[in-house]
Order: structure tokens, then sequence, then C-alpha cells
């Protein structure tokens, strides 16, 4: 079979691949999706009837746009379950209900609809729910637990770690574990190093008796590690999941290659292959405040976006959806929309990564969901969390300093090789230009703190970056505000 | 009945305007100049809304009135020769930026509303979109159609107007940010639109040039950011005195309401030739072409007027008229003229004293402008000022033409001349 001209080489092989599990490295901008659709596509007609692909997103979005992808490629989509663990989960439950322990009116728990327990507390508990099998018996927040387990109990809910763990146990029936796996003959996880051990151990029980994993993922992109994710999971594949074949995506199409160089050098010299030969810019700036940075910002956008009025015009290339804003903190964002706000610029800010795991259940999707009535443009300013598995034309990513990335603050710390792969992550999302702004003076929680700038900055060799003094093109004045003065 | 309209004007709550773009001071400038129905601007903008439910109050159906109270102290400021009857339309301009056909559109549209209820609605829609409170005319991320969609959506009677629909940066027509026909920008919609102002840098007989306009009447407001400049270009309507008659001049082809358009001369608007300003390369269309776009200092394509572009889209010769043309007349504002007469600065305050005379003397703006006889102005404003007047009536003006935002300049006077016709006329 000829290679199709929109797959390269690798790409082509791995989606040919057959015969074992296969784990795909897949760096930013490699086009994961574009193969891992690609492959799907180049299996399913090869199902026999009553067989299916099983295919789990990182969340309901990524879902989506993986089922709008694979419709186009033509692909029937009576032969697939796309959606995240969450939902695959959900569905197990109730398809399976009888064989459950739960009880007939369960209902999902919302996060904001749980009361009477600390957000600490209830972080613990969840990491505790994602990262343990069985929970150990010195666990020190096992008191809690129990507590917490019993008032879910009482309302008949079931928290979204717990949709996980009672699949788990569901899936310890082998009847089930069988016919299951009879269905689901091919099964593929995207974002792989975000995976945590209770994920695994469900994809342990379902990749089995010629069942086949495709798992792709980067493990340079591990980010949630907070949140129970294990990234030697993703090194330890070929253990779990044997025999397996272990191939690599190289070639991006995403970024300018001083960009991919940049990124690369903070990564401690990775190299991917630029296959774009766009002009990219990378901006250093330090401003004296925060203020004055998300100034700097604000005044960027003005100018990247070519002006509002008749006497700031100027060519532009790109619109308000071309640029993305990102930080380490959700407490950032205040003084960035002050400054957008204050020049009119519209923008929006992302919803909390937590949302964004919305499993696809039609009870509870419609309350949560926005409704887009009308095609608006704005300016998108999310946390680097959020920014994952997202690309931008311009990417600035505000408070480029040593306590915010990586984070080291007061009760806040982040574990520091998952820091480094953050700010990664926020890197690789601009395409054609990377803003790199901090401030000296920051207020943050009530404190004024003096900031240096951010020990990742002096990774980036010297004549990749541009420094841009913190004197920005003021909008000069209408020259009829001058005339105005006329009478 | 007949009136004047100016229809696309700015509070100060828009940027770059001046303090006073209050009611008051449109209210009083519209009578300075002889205008009947102005439009707000800006109604959507949450402070300014509320200012315009307080200190207005119904009049016809659909116009409102500046309430007794806030009129009265205005009313002994204004010469009795020009007090007249003045309304208000709600009327807001968006500022559309967003990305079609991979290509940055910036298109600027007005809003027409009927009511407060109607303006409210849409209000409460942008209000969701995006930020209406920044700019009292709005940036918006939304594309024109969608914007186009929701002011449909919000009340079947509110108006969609493209606004100065040739400006470069700024327009559906325009070179940098615009598409090549109203049915790429407004799709199935389109024929939702009846109205579109031309903008100060084009005339009537360019857009003529263009038969996808021949569906659209054609509409001429000042774009003010200050009360003063009210009435640059206007519209007189001979109908209803009230919105329903203004919106059917507009939306009903065989309706005669609209009877003529007042029009800056093209060559004095900020983008009648190409060219850049900071390079001081002013080139006509033909020059241009020659070099290839490209400008001859810097070695960056020009931006492309108002001119040029329509010779681009045109498609129809020079001198033939489109299926809804209306007749009209070039004027250049008074001050001007009176600036020019004098041969002074047109910001100074001789210009403000002497128009303040002239006005009380004879009347509003536009009625020396159009309609004065000429031997009345030289008996009141001397004979220069009188000539001025007379050639601006007959078309005979020189004007270096604007080009990139640079506004045209207008002789009327060559060296020595304007001594020559006081010493000719002393003769008489």
């Amino acid at each position: 079979m000829q290679r199709p001209t929109n797959l390269n080489e690798s790409q082509w092989q791995a989606v040919r691949h057959t015969g074992s599990h296969v784990l795909i490295t897949a760096g930013p901008g490699t086009g994961k999706t574009h193969t891992l659709t690609h492959r799907m596509a180049h299996i399913i007609p090869a199902l026999k009837s009553g067989e299916k692909v099983l295919a789990i997103t990182f969340t309901n979005k990524a879902a989506g746009q993986m089922k709008d992808r694979l419709t186009a490629l033509g692909v029937n989509s009576a032969q697939l379950f796309v959606g995240t663990f969450h939902s695959f989960c959900l569905k197990l439950l109730r398809d399976y209900f009888e064989h459950t322990a739960l009880p007939k009116d369960f209902k999902v728990a919302w996060p904001q609809d749980i009361t009477g327990f600390d957000k600490e507390t209830l972080e613990r508990i969840s990491r505790m729910k994602s990262s343990q099998l069985a929970i150990d018996p010195n666990e020190a927040y096992k008191e809690a637990y129990k507590a917490y387990q019993s008032y879910l109990r009482q309302k008949s809910w079931i928290d979204f770690d717990d949709i996980l763990r009672e699949a788990l146990l569901l899936l310890e029936d082998e009847n089930i574990a069988g016919q299951l796996r009879r269905q689901y003959r091919y099964i593929f996880i995207d974002e792989y190093q975000d995976s945590n051990i209770i994920q695994n151990a469900l994809l342990k029980i379902l990749a089995r008796d010629g069942v086949l994993l495709t798992a792709i993922g980067d493990a340079n992109q591990s980010i949630y590690g907070f949140r129970g994710s294990r990234v030697e999971l993703f090194r330890r594949f070929q253990e779990d999941f044997s025999p397996a074949q272990v191939l690599t995506l190289q070639e991006n199409y995403r970024s300018a290659p001083s960009l991919l160089a940049a990124s690369g050098q903070v990564m401690g010299g990775l190299e991917l292959l630029a296959k774009l030969d766009t002009e990219g810019k990378l901006v250093i700036h330090a401003a004296a405040t925060d203020r004055a940075e998300a100034e700097y910002v604000a005044h960027q956008i003005e100018k990247l976006i070519g002006g509002f009025d008749m006497t700031s015009c100027r060519r532009a290339r790109h619109s308000l959806g071309d640029i993305a804003v990102l930080y380490r903190l959700n407490a950032q964002s205040h003084v960035l929309s002050k400054a957008l706000e204050y020049l009119g610029i519209p923008y929006q800010i992302s919803q909390k990564v937590r949302k964004a795991l919305v499993y696809a259940d039609e009870n509870v999707l419609g309350q949560n969901e926005e409704q887009v009535e009308y095609n608006v443009e704005k300016v998108s300013l999310m946390s680097l969390h959020a920014a994952k598995g997202l690309e931008f034309p311009i990417v600035f990513i505000g408070g480029c300093e040593d306590n915010l990335l990586p984070l080291d603050l007061t009760g806040m710390k982040g574990e520091e090789q998952e820091e480094r792969r953050l700010f990664y992550v926020g890197m690789t999302r601009a395409k054609e230009q990377l803003y790199l702004t901090s401030a000296r003076r920051r207020q943050l929680f009530g404190r004024t703190l003096i900031q240096n700038p951010s020990v990742y900055l002096a990774d980036i060799a010297e004549e990749l970056k541009a420094y841009e003094s913190s004197k920005h093109n003021a909008p000069k004045k209408d020259p009829d505000a001058a005339q105005m003065k006329l009478f | 009945m007949k009136f004047i309209a100016d229809l696309h004007v700015h509070s100060k709550y828009s940027r770059a305007t001046a303090k006073n773009s209050d009611l008051e001071n449109l209210y009083l400038w519209a009578q300075y100049k002889g205008i009947h129905v102005v439009g707000t601007g800006d109604c959507v903008h949450p402070q300014w809304f509320k200012e315009l439910q307080e200190k207005l109050e119904p009049a016809e159906e659909g116009l409102f009135k500046l309430k007794e109270k806030y009129a009265k102290p205005i009313n002994v400021q204004i010469p009795k020769s020009c007090r007249g009857d003045v309304r208000f339309m709600l009327s807001v301009e968006i500022s559309n930026i967003y990305k079609r056909h991979d290509k940055v559109r910036k298109v600027h549209n007005l809003i027409f509303s009927p009511s407060f209820e109607a303006a409210r609605k849409i209000q409460k829609k942008l209000g969701d979109i995006g930020n209406i409170a920044s700019d009292g005319r709005p940036i918006l991320g939304l594309d024109s159609y969608d914007l186009l969609r929701l002011t449909l959506e919000a009340d079947a009677k509110n108006l969609f107007v493209p606004a100065h629909i040739w400006t470069p940066w700024f327009s559906a027509f325009g070179s940098m940010g615009g598409f090549d026909s109203m049915t790429d920008a407004f799709g199935d919609l389109t024929g939702h639109i009846f109205a579109v102002e031309t903008g100060l840098s084009s005339d009537p007989p360019m857009n003529w040039r263009l038969k996808e306009l021949d569906d659209f009447i054609l509409i001429s407001n000042s774009d003010a950011h200050s009360p003063a400049k009210l009435g640059r270009e206007a519209n007189i309507f001979d109908t209803d005195f009230s919105y329903d008659g203004i919106y059917q001049a507009l939306s009903d082809k065989k309706d005669k309401g609209l009877v003529s358009t007042l029009e800056f001369f093209p060559e004095e608007g900020k983008y009648h030739f190409d060219g850049h300003r900071v390079c001081q390369v002013r080139w006509n269309p033909k020059e241009t072409i020659q070099h290839k776009g490209v400008c001859s200092v810097c070695g960056k394509p020009v931006t492309v007027g108002v001119m040029s572009r329509v010779e681009i889209l045109a498609d129809r010769p020079e001198g033939e008229k489109s299926k809804r043309w209306r007749p009209f007349k070039n004027i250049v504002p008074l001050p001007e003229l009176i600036a020019e007469a004098k041969d002074v600065g047109a910001a100074g305050k001789a210009v403000q004293e002497a128009y303040m005379n002239i006005l009380a003397q004879l009347g509003n703006e536009f009625t020396i402008l159009l309609e004065c006889p000429v031997e009345d102005i030289r008996r009141v404003a001397g004979d220069v000022l009188a000539e001025g007047i007379n050639r601006m009536r007959q078309g005979k003006v020189e004007i270096a033409a604007g080009y990139d935002g640079e506004f045209g300049t207008i002789k009327i006077f060559k060296p020595g001349e304007r001594r020559r016709i006081d010493k000719q006329m002393a003769l008489f």
C-alpha cells in the first residue's frame, strides 16, 4: 500500500503498525491526533461485525474534535466509542448497573455540589483515590476519606474518581471483562503521559486476549502529577503491555524553527525536526511591575491585530482568536484582564481545568456548557495547564519569574521537573511568536513580591531572544482630537 | 416634511472623542448646523444609555427629544436665527474584528433602533458576547454576519448600515480589512441591509460604479467625534418625521423619502488617494499602479485609498448613474470657508467669532452654505467669503487629496486673489 501524501514516513509507520501494542511518542506539533485518527480509520474497515474501537481522550472537547476528524475520514461512528475515561466508565456503570454495588438512583457529584469538606481535604482525598489502587492503611487522610465516602453514599452520589474505581471493580468480573474484550478489539489512548494508576489498571484488564492498545503521548508534556498522573507509566509501557513496539514522531509542523529550538533548549537539548520555514519571534520583556507587564501585553496585542482606530492602524495577519495569554497561577489573570479591558480588547478567561474534563453525560452537560450562539473571537487567557493540547500563532507567557516558573511560593511548590515540562508545554503552544514577560515587583495574594527572572529563560540561547524595553508605543493622539479644539 | 439628518455620531464615551460630546452640545451644534435628526451614537454603552434614558423623552414615533430642563439652558446660547427642533435617533457603531477565509477583517457597522427596548436587547446580547463598557464604539470579535443576525433577531425594525464602506482599514469594502462584495461579508442576510454609508472619502458617483450597490441606497453622515464636526455630511429627507419615515425611505426601493445627500468633497477625505503619510508619498490610482503599489520611499505596500479601491471593484464606467441614485451637493464646512477667506487656521479664535456672527445674522450653517443669496452673505460677511461660498456651490475648489489618514486640503483662492476680490468689489 502506498503512503498517503498527508502522512510522513514515521506517521505512516505508526498508522500501519500491526501485531502488537504500540506506544507512539509524539512531541508537540508532530501530528498526534492526525496520526491517531488515520490509524483508526485504517483499522476500522477490517473489523468484524459487532467489533468496535474504543478511543480514550483526555477531555470531552478533544473527544468531539476526534469524532469530527473521523467523520471527515469517512469512519462509521457505529464502530466507535470516543470519549474520556470518565465517560466510558460511566457508560459501563450504567450498562452493567446490576453488577455494581451502586444505589439504583446514583448521580454524579459535581465538585461544586460537595459541601462540608474543605478544598485541601478534598484534593488530598482525590489524589489518594486516583493514585492508590487499594487505599493505604497508613494514609493520613484515611479518616477523612471514610467520612467523605459515607457522605457520598448517603447522598447516592458518585464522584469523578469513583466513576473510575467502580468501573475497575466491575471489570473484576471476568465475564464482563471478556464481553468487553470481544467487543472492543482495539483501544486507543491519547495523552498517555497523563494517565493515572487506576486508568492503567483499567487498560491492563481491557487490553488483553488479542485486544491491541495504541497509546500516544509525550512524556515531556506530563503536567498533571498533582492529580495523580504518573509519567513513569509512559516509560513502563513495554512492561505493562507486552509485546509492544515504541515509535516516535519527530517532525514538527506547528512552530517556527527558532521557537522550536528555544523550547528544545528548555527541555535540555531535545531536538524536534522543524518542518515549517516560518519566521519565528521570541520576545523577552521585563517590566517594572505586574501592572506594567499587563499593559505591555495589552498594547502588544493591540499592535499585533493592527490597531483599533484610524491612527493606530497597520497591516495585520492576526486577529483576536490567534492570541493566547498564559500564566502559571489563575491569580495572575486579574491584572492582565484589567489591562485588556482598559483598551477594550475582547478576551475570555478559559474555564478551570476541572471543567474541561467534563464527561459526556447529557444530563449534566447542558448546564455547564456555554451556549455558543454567535461566532465570536476573543483573546484567550488561561493557565498553562489549561493550554495543553491547544495551539496559537501568538502566545504570551506572563510571570516568567523565579518563584512562579518553577512555582515556589509559600504553601505552593511544584515538582521541579514537572514545572519545567509545564513551561515547555506553554512555549510549544506558539506557532509564530512567543512573548515571555516578567515583572520585577508583583502583587500576589495580598503581598508585594520582589521578583527575579525565571531560571528557564537562561536556558534559551541569547541569539534566539529579542529584548524589548518597557516603552510601549502608546497609540498616537487622534488628529481629530487636536482639531476638536477648533471652537 | 423636509428635514436634515446626520445619523453617525459619537459620544464622549468613544475613544478619541471630545469631552463635550454630550447630548446638550449635540443639541446645540445641531442647531448651529441646521440638522433636525442626530444619531445618538454609542447607545449600547451602559453609561451613555443611562444618560440617554435620563435626558431624552419620546417625541415623534421612534425619535427622541432633549427634555425641557436640559434644553432650556442651551436655548439661550443659540441665536434666534438658528433655533429649530432637534430629534435624536438611537444609534451605535460596532467595530467588528474577526478572521474570515483566513484574512483579518475589520468592519465598522451602524445599528439604529426604534426604541429603548430594542436598543436594550442589542445591549444585552452584545454584553453577553464581549465588553461594551470600555468604548462607546465597542470592539467585538464578532463576525459582521453574526452582528447583522443579532441585530435582526433583537428587533425586526432595527436598521443595519455598513459604515463608511470604503475606508481602507475599517470597512466592508476596505482595501486592508474588507471584502470584495457585500455578499461576501453578509451572505444570505445581505438582503436585510437597505443602505450603506459612503464615508467622507467617496461621493455618490464613485459608488455608482459598482452595480452591486444598486441594491442599496447611499447615505452620508459626519461620523463626528466632536459636536462641532456635525453635518460634515448629511442626508436630506422629505418624508414622515419619524423613525418609520426614515426606515421606509431607506428600505422601500420605491420610496422617494431620501431626497439628496450633502457630501464632503471626497478629495478632502482622509483616504481618497493612496500613499504613505510618513513617507509623504501621495499617489492617485494611476501612479499607484505605475509603482505596483510599493512605496518609493520605504519599499512597503502603500495604503490603498478609496479612489483606487473603487477603481479595482468597479464594474460600470464613470459617468453612469446607479438605479437608486439621488442628487447630492458637495459642501465645505463653513469654519473652513471662513478660514480660507481670511487665510488663517480654521482652529483660530477669529474664525470662531466670525462663524457665530454670521450665524446670528443669516441663520444656520446649512442655510448659509446651500440657500442664502450670495448678496446677503456679502453684506454680512464680506466679499471674499461670499465668493468662497459661491465657488464652493459651483464646485470650483482646488483640493490636495487626502491620503493614508491625512485629510485633504482645500484651496479656494489663489495667492493674491483675496486682495483682488476685495478691491474689485470696492469699485462698485
